[in-house]
């Protein structure tokens, strides 16, 4: 049935402890590969059923990581691969997050090729510039923060220099959010007018897999003193499907993205301001209801330790809708449109106890302008090096049925993992 | 003072087995100690591992390499931590850029989500990757954040009793280090509670002279209060090996630089 016997085995590798401190082994420092990873089984559910689906989980599996690395020569390769065991898509699912050959080129250039995580800016679980794949599906289950970037296939290209860094990613053929389908949650149809869970799950139209479909990022940074100063650009397409074909399919409408951001020391605390101008390149006077329009993307943030071991982040961020009255004269359902502003309020509290041995967290999301929320509670607690517990909860809120956390009402979770390191 | 400067260290590495000058002036004392402590050569690296033992004796353990660079003696530095063990921090990669005239600058970088978090400024009294080791004790506490006042002056050590400036900062009222009169190492030191109570001891057990510097090579920090303790061995210690600045950048966090984590054959 379910591959819980998988855990039977851990108790071999138990077996394999030793006193730490007498031996004088500090470890191989050639470059033969040492393999690690970890098992996790995870179990959400949610607080009430979705009436659209079956299944009352949100999270059932067993994964296995596997991760080492390699130095040949000069390069470094990196591998990290997942195999997890999904009681919710009742299959097996392999998944590589890693598998990198990275290199150095003319002493200034850092080359990264293949399979990769990738993230900058400054937001914390607040994406403007950030425009690599995100996946939001493991992220509300309740998986471990990791999972919420998903990996890509993509050639990285850093340049540093005194005057200033340079950070290109192409990625050639598009990667988009992994976004919501119905199979795990359901979520708001504009053109039903109401909660949907499509069988078979929703599948958006991908663009055209040619060269000028691929993604290409630019980053250009460099730190003043204490300041951290950036520049972005992006040109490629909207991650999530919130465009429209003419036959009505869900699909990825161009993008080209330009923003800056700064991080600094100010106070007690750190700030960090960003923002980010959204050009929708086929809807460029706002008047296609189907392709979403130019968004002016701002965001404010500030963390602090307020007491030792406490600390607090707060984040203001505004979605600015562009030619918003001609979208909503155009919209076959200007009722489900969102408002010109949209205000997101965030807040991060952290508490850590017994030299982090228990982290209590929780992150807060929460909407004036759409009158919706989502919290994340969690606590996680590490036993030792190889054993670690994270229990926690995904509830989401709001008074409309459209919003975005509002939709995700019924998938509100409590979640547990158990994870075993080797 | 540069010229003073070169003759304190000067002194410094002749100072070794040689009984100095009794020294009667607190703040020069806590100088040279710093200097000892954190400043040896213009740049070292060391392999560091922890043994963490909480009050049920149950063991954790962190390995990892630093790297340091001077730019100025007792002055501003920079720090590039790389972790190798255990498998969950591997490749965490920890860079402060310390300050003497305003607020330490550090990052983490988190290899799973490719994140480059920068720390606040406030949060340095609190655990170094689940060690009873400080953030602070990695990159040494300013001597201008206490006032210093000498206890007493021994055969063997200078015992000097420091108070902090900000007292909201810290969560000790003052503590108390035995300094070597020979090395300028500090090879005890005990901090105080507001309810008066000794509640947290940093011993050294061990010092090895590495090209000529007295360098300290077993130490352990103990809770006093519940009983954990964390000990700590530096292997493969060097110290003048040309670390150029931009190690010290976000570069290395991506990227740890190699060349400079490769262990010296020795």
């Amino acid at each position: 049935m379910k591959p819980w016997p998988l855990l039977l085995l851990l108790p071999i590798t138990l077996l394999a402890q030793d006193d730490p401190w007498d031996d004088e082994d500090w470890g191989d420092d050639d470059e033969a590969a040492a393999w690690a990873g970890f098992i996790e089984a995870g179990l959400g559910t949610r607080l009430h059923s979705d009436p659209l689906l079956d299944e009352r989980n949100t999270l059932e599996e067993v994964r296995w990581r596997i991760e080492s690395e390699w130095q040949p020569g000069a390069a470094t390769v990196s591998f990290k691969a997942d195999a997890a065991y999904d009681g919710i898509e009742a299959g097996w699912d392999a998944e590589i997050r890693d598998l990198t050959a990275a290199f150095t080129l003319a002493e200034d250039y850092d080359i990264k090729l293949g399979r990769q995580v990738q993230t900058w800016g400054t937001g914390d679980l607040l994406f403007l510039n950030d425009l690599f794949p995100k996946d939001f599906v493991s992220f509300f289950a309740g998986r471990d923060d990791e999972y919420l970037k998903a990996a890509g296939n993509a050639i990285r290209v850093t340049r540093f220099s005194e005057m200033i860094n340079v950070d290109f990613a192409w990625t050639p053929v598009f990667e988009p959010d992994v976004y919501l389908t119905g199979e795990r949650y359901s979520f708001f149809s504009p053109l039903a007018g109401e909660n949907i869970a499509p069988r078979p799950p929703l599948t958006a139209v991908e663009p055209d897999e040619k060269p000028a479909n691929g993604e290409f990022a630019l980053r250009l940074f460099r730190t003043f003193e204490s300041r951290e100063i950036a520049l972005y650009a992006y040109r490629g397409f909207f991650k999530q499907p919130t465009a429209l074909t003419a036959n009505l399919e869900p699909t990825f409408a161009p993008l080209t993205a330009i923003g800056a951001s700064l991080r600094q020391p100010l106070g007690p605390g750190l700030l960090n301001v960003e923002g980010s101008y959204y050009r929708s390149r086929d809807d460029r006077d706002g008047s296609d209801p189907f392709v979403p329009n130019d968004q002016l993307r701002m965001l404010a943030g500030y963390e602090w330790e307020a007491r030792p071991n406490f600390t607090v982040g707060l984040q203001y961020y505004l979605e600015w809708t562009g030619d918003h009255s001609r979208l909503i004269d155009n919209s076959p359902s200007p009722e489900f449109e969102p408002d010109e502003f949209r205000h997101l309020l965030t807040n991060r509290l952290t508490y850590r106890a017994g030299r982090d041995k228990h982290t209590l967290s929780l992150f807060t999301f929460f909407s004036p302008s759409d009158s919706d929320f989502y919290l994340r509670p969690s606590y996680s607690y590490r036993h030792s090096d190889e054993w670690s517990l994270t229990a926690g909860g995904n509830l989401f809120g709001g008074s409309d049925a459209h919003t975005f956390f509002s939709q995700l009402q019924d998938a509100s979770n409590l979640y547990l993992r158990v994870r075993y390191h080797y | 003072m540069p010229r003073n400067l070169m003759l304190a260290l000067a002194a410094l590495s002749l100072s070794t087995g040689i009984h100095a000058e009794v020294l009667t002036d607190a703040d020069e004392v806590i100088a040279r100690a710093d200097l000892a402590a954190y400043y040896g050569g213009t740049d070292g690296r060391s392999e560091v591992r922890m043994i963490i033992t909480d009050a049920q004796d149950r063991q954790q353990r962190r390995q990892f390499t630093v790297l340091r660079r001077d730019v100025e003696d007792a002055g501003d530095q920079q720090f590039l931590v790389v972790f190798s063990q255990p498998s969950d921090v591997r490749n965490t990669v920890f860079l402060v850029d310390k300050h003497i005239d305003r607020d330490d600058d550090r990052w983490l970088y988190l290899p799973g989500l490719d994140l480059v978090k920068r720390i606040s400024a406030g949060d340095k009294r609190t655990s170094f990757v689940g060690a009873h080791y400080f953030y602070e004790d990695v990159s040494g506490r300013r001597p201008s954040d206490d006032s210093h006042e000498f206890v007493e002056t021994t055969d063997a050590f200078y015992v000097l009793r420091h108070t902090p400036i900000d007292p909201q900062s810290v969560e000790f009222t003052s503590y108390i280090t035995w300094i070597d009169r020979n090395t300028f190492l500090p090879m005890k030191i005990e901090y105080t509670n507001p309810a008066g109570n000794v509640y947290r001891r940093v011993e050294v057990f061990g010092v090895e002279n590495v090209d000529g510097h007295p360098t300290v090579t077993t130490s352990r920090v103990s809770d006093l209060l519940t009983g954990g303790r964390t000990d700590m061995q530096f292997r493969y210690i060097q110290y003048d090996v040309g670390l150029p600045e931009s190690v010290f950048t976000e570069r290395s966090l991506r990227n740890p630089p190699r060349e400079w984590l490769q262990r010296p054959e020795n």
